[in-house]
């Protein structure tokens, strides 16, 4: 990569940050406190446009990661590969996608605030593999989550639950990590203290990811907070990223922390379908979103922990698919609240007839989230299913029973929603512009990344194959120089 | 223009013709901006007529070189490694004739619902539903790969589902809806392993890679064990869409659904989706001797399920719906005879047939008078002559049997579904009381603005 695209990196990645950042100090200070929203998607719109910039100079470039800044344990303040390129805009799309949907009382001067250092912080996290930064920014993603929960009203009960497995997962990440730093498990002469570090930081992650048996949190706050915030602690999935940097991809002794993520693997495998089950039969919208981000999130870490790269790509895929499509529902569900109260699932609703728009982006969102064909699930499923399958019998048949489950749950939800006696004085509800804009901008590239996938696959097969050190015959790639760039991801590498 | 590139582009056609006007209806009905009933159902019916005039031309071209199949290759999708995704299609003498029935179908049953649900509130949904189930009908019949099969596939059940839950105020249609989904869903396992089998036996899901392309007298390319294991999935994949003992609940529920989609799903094309499946891998079949069985004792298993059953209904629909199933029962043995053209032609005249019956249904009181003025009185009941040889006492149980539509929800509900929910409300039930004492106060509507 030249130089002047390195600084053009560099300075799209400060953009994507100082952006939503300088936005929530601006809004802090009062700056356009009577029109917020549009300050505030304003800003979020700048923030996901510089993210594109770093998706198309990276498209352009070798494939080479660029690290910028300190290097502690391998990692680097600012950090940019394939996984950050594809990642950062699709963070920044859920955060502008929530800027533009949320209801107008949700969006006082102080949410927006918080919204937007969210967002900065989440951004941040996905723009680093420095350890250090790492744990600061991962407190502080969840610290702002914390205090929004607790600005609820009615959301302590949440805010409790999450102040625990938060407490919890923050120790053991910040313990964890310094003990990889003194010992990397990756050094053949490892001992128990880098082992135990490898034992913390995977249950760090499980606790943030919502792992069977640290999973009560997440139906707990889609319950409790608001859907903003529920959305934005979840979908960006802080905890995968983390995995990723500090757990997967040690190509030089991998067997120093193989033991975790086999443990990881199959944890997630049995929350995901453990989560896709528990949908079927949750009684209120909220819930159902809950238990299925907490299976779909789970999906995603199974992939991960896996050692192939379809299975890596697939979780990827996965990552983004259901992202968008939870994001998507969950939106629609909370302008549906807005308009019309909590909505609850164990019987019929009959709520189409009074927002058929908003039933027909559910719908599409649903379908978009189960595997849809045209839509990115489709191509994740298979290949998430193909991958797990092929490296075990058992973790293919449980992704097929939790993608089936799935499936039937969001079909319950959407016929529970929308299906049902209609109430012939009810308020007919149009959907609003913003809303509408928000809503197809997300479902658009749910099927444009659907039916035109090959870039966004070979950009993370790529990614994957570097992330592994997996030759280019195995990944299928052509000139792969994976072998010395999959080196530049590996923390803590005892040559360093 | 060569001969290639001409059965290329009809093909093409065949398939983007009904995807094309699903794009015209369904964006402005998303941008707030439906079209009027008029130009909805012309577009969607002009998608079909185009469909079946380019199905009649690529008839033509292959007729005139004795039906020697062809491949048309549209690019790669997308890869992973070795795992390759193909668009790729196929015009033989299976596919082409069946876009032709099923695109002419379609075009007649949009033509029929244009009037039928002239005025009603989901106008613009139905048709939206319809050109879905075109394009997945016309996906799944030309595909030459088994990734392009399971797109087509999913898409019928998903437009099925809807078209099933249409009349969303009513509980039954939603009931319905979502029961048929299940089964659906259950079922795509076994289509969703075939091709993951598949990928993992040849390397892609091109069909040319299993078995040859000369339907029907394809040689089979694989080993007899991975054929056996890809055909029985297969035969499970099938048996949820066209209803087989023990999945076959569904269909008469699935009557809840407006009359054209009923006929032009669980009449016609969807309750033979499973049967095409099955001709289309005919030659892998031909390798998988447990899979024929499998498809014998099944298909005629559901036969006489659904014939002794279907007598006793006291509903039009749903006798219709019992009348289709013993007939896909009939045609599952047949290919599991080993017969191809014979089902296939089965499938064609049932489906002509029982898609009519099912369109004058509503009209079925007004034909009954008129058959009976004709008549100059009542032509008498039908008269079961073989039951009749039975001893009383067994003709009795078996009207009992029939009363409880041979206990298959019954077993069904209380061995697998009762069970299963038990016990996800007991985990979801611990889950809230968990919550509760961790956070100090119920979880689930507890705050959010």
């Amino acid at each position: 990569m030249t130089e002047t695209s390195q600084a053009a990196l560099l300075a799209a990645a400060a953009i994507t940050v100082a952006a939503p950042l300088a936005g929530s100090a601006a809004t802090a200070l009062g700056f356009r406190r009577g029109k917020p929203r549009r300050f505030a998607a304003a800003v979020a719109a700048v923030s996901l446009l510089s993210s594109l910039v770093i998706t198309a100079i990276w498209s352009q470039s070798d494939g080479t990661a660029v690290g910028f800044g300190d290097r502690l344990g391998g990692g680097r303040f600012v950090y940019i590969d394939g996984i950050t390129a594809v990642l950062l805009p699709y963070v920044a799309l859920i955060e502008m996608s929530i800027l533009l949907v949320a209801p107008r009382r949700a969006l006082g001067q102080s949410a927006v605030t918080r919204i937007l250092f969210g967002a900065a912080t989440t951004l941040a996290l996905f723009l680093t593999s420095h350890p250090i930064l790492l744990i600061v920014l991962w407190c502080a993603t969840a610290l702002s989550t914390w205090v929004s929960v607790r600005s609820t009203p009615g959301g302590m009960a949440a805010a409790r639950v999450f102040a625990i497995a938060m407490t919890a997962a923050t120790a053991c990440m910040a313990v964890g990590t310094m003990l990889l730093l003194v010992d990397p498990p990756w050094s053949a002469a490892a001992g128990w203290v880098g082992a135990t570090g490898g034992w913390l930081v995977a249950i760090a992650v499980m606790i943030r990811k919502g792992i069977f048996p640290f999973h009560s949190w997440y139906p707990s706050l889609f319950s409790g907070a608001t859907m903003s915030t529920a959305l934005a602690a979840t979908m960006p999935q802080v905890a995968s990223y983390t995995a990723v940097r500090l757990l997967i991809g040690h190509t030089d002794h991998p067997e120093g922390v193989a033991a975790e993520l086999v443990v990881l693997s199959q944890m997630a495998l049995v929350t995901a379908t453990y989560g896709a089950a528990l949908s079927i039969v949750q009684r209120d919208l909220r819930s159902l979103i809950g238990t299925l981000a907490m299976s779909q999130s789970a999906m995603v870490l199974a992939g991960l922990a896996g050692t192939l790269p379809m299975e890596l790509n697939g979780a990827f895929c996965v990552w983004i698919s259901s992202g968008l499509s939870l994001t998507g529902i969950g939106l629609v569900s909370w302008a549906l609240e807005s308009r019309a109260g909590p909505i609850r699932l164990d019987t019929p609703q009959g709520r189409f007839w009074d927002a058929p728009a908003l039933a027909g982006f559910f719908l599409l969102f649903g379908l978009a989230g189960i595997g849809l064909p045209g839509t990115l699930s489709f191509v994740a499923d298979d290949l998430i299913v193909s991958g797990s399958l092929d490296e075990q019998l058992h973790a293919g048949l449980l992704v097929i029973l939790s993608t089936v489950l799935a499936g039937i749950a969001m079909m319950r939800g959407w016929f529970h929603v929308f299906g049902g006696p209609v109430d012939p004085n009810g308020t007919r509800h149009a959907i609003l512009l913003r809303e509408r804009v928000a809503m197809t901008v997300l479902l658009a590239t749910l099927f444009l990344l659907g039916i035109w996938p090959g870039p966004l696959v070979r950009a993370l097969d790529r990614a994957t194959g570097r992330l592994l050190g997996v030759s280019a015959e195995s990944t299928g790639e052509h000139a792969a120089d994976g072998a010395d760039s999959s080196e530049d991801l590996q923390l803590f590498s005892p040559e360093r | 223009m060569n001969e290639h590139d001409l059965v290329s582009l009809l093909v093409v056609c065949q398939l983007a013709a009904p995807a094309a006007t699903l794009a015209l209806v369904g964006v402005p009905t998303l941008l707030g901006q439906p079209p009027s009933e008029r130009s909805t159902s012309r577009i969607v019916g002009g998608g079909f007529a185009t469909a079946f005039i380019a199905g009649l031309l690529t008839l033509a071209v292959l007729a005139s070189r004795d039906f020697r199949p062809e491949i048309v290759h549209l690019g790669s999708w997308f890869s992973v490694g070795h795992h390759e995704a193909t668009i790729e299609l196929v015009a033989d003498a299976l596919s082409v004739p069946y876009v032709c029935f099923s695109a002419g179908l379609c075009g007649l049953v949009n033509a029929f619902a244009s009037k039928y649900l002239h005025r009603e509130p989901g106008f613009t949904r139905f048709f939206l539903l319809l050109a879905v189930f075109g394009t997945g009908m016309n996906l799944m019949v030309l595909a030459g790969s088994i990734d392009v099969l399971f797109a087509g596939w999913e898409l019928l059940g998903i437009s099925s589902t809807l078209l099933i839950g249409f009349y969303l105020e009513r509980g039954n249609a939603v009931r319905a809806a979502l029961r048929a989904f299940a089964t659906y869903r259950v079922c795509d396992v076994g289509l969703l392993a075939a091709a993951v089998m598949v990928h993992r036996a040849v390397g892609s899901g091109d069909f040319n890679r299993l078995f040859g392309e000369n339907w029907p007298h394809g040689t089979c390319l694989v080993p007899a064990a991975t054929a056996t294991i890809v055909s029985l999935l297969l035969v499970f994949a099938a048996m949820g869409k066209s209803a087989q003992v023990p999945f076959s609940g569904w269909l008469p529920q699935a009557m809840e659904g407006p009359t054209p989609s009923s006929a032009i799903f669980y009449g016609a094309l969807s309750i033979h989706a499973g049967a095409y499946v099955l001709l289309r891998c005919e030659a892998l079949l031909e390798q998988a001797p447990l899979a024929r069985l499998a498809l014998i004792v099944i298909g005629l298993g559901t036969a006489l399920h659904a014939n002794v059953v279907g007598r006793v209904q006291t509903d039009l629909k749903s006798m219709l719906a019992y009348a289709s199933m013993t007939q896909a029962g009939l045609i599952f043995a047949e290919i599991g005879f080993g017969w191809r053209v014979i089902p296939l032609v089965h499938v064609i005249s049932h489906a002509i047939l029982r898609s009519l019956q099912i369109l004058r249904s509503p009209s079925a009181l007004h034909d009954r008078h008129e058959l009976e003025a004709a008549l100059g009185g009542h032509p008498g009941a039908d008269r079961w002559a073989l039951g009749r040889l039975l001893p009383e006492a067994l003709q009795a149980r078996i009207y009992r049997i029939a009363l409880d539509r041979g206990f298959e929800e019954m077993v069904v509900g209380r061995l697998f579904v009762v069970p299963f929910l038990w016990l996800i409300e007991r985990a979801a039930t611990l889950e809230r009381r968990w919550l509760a004492l961790l956070g100090g106060d119920p979880g689930p509507g507890g705050g959010r603005s």
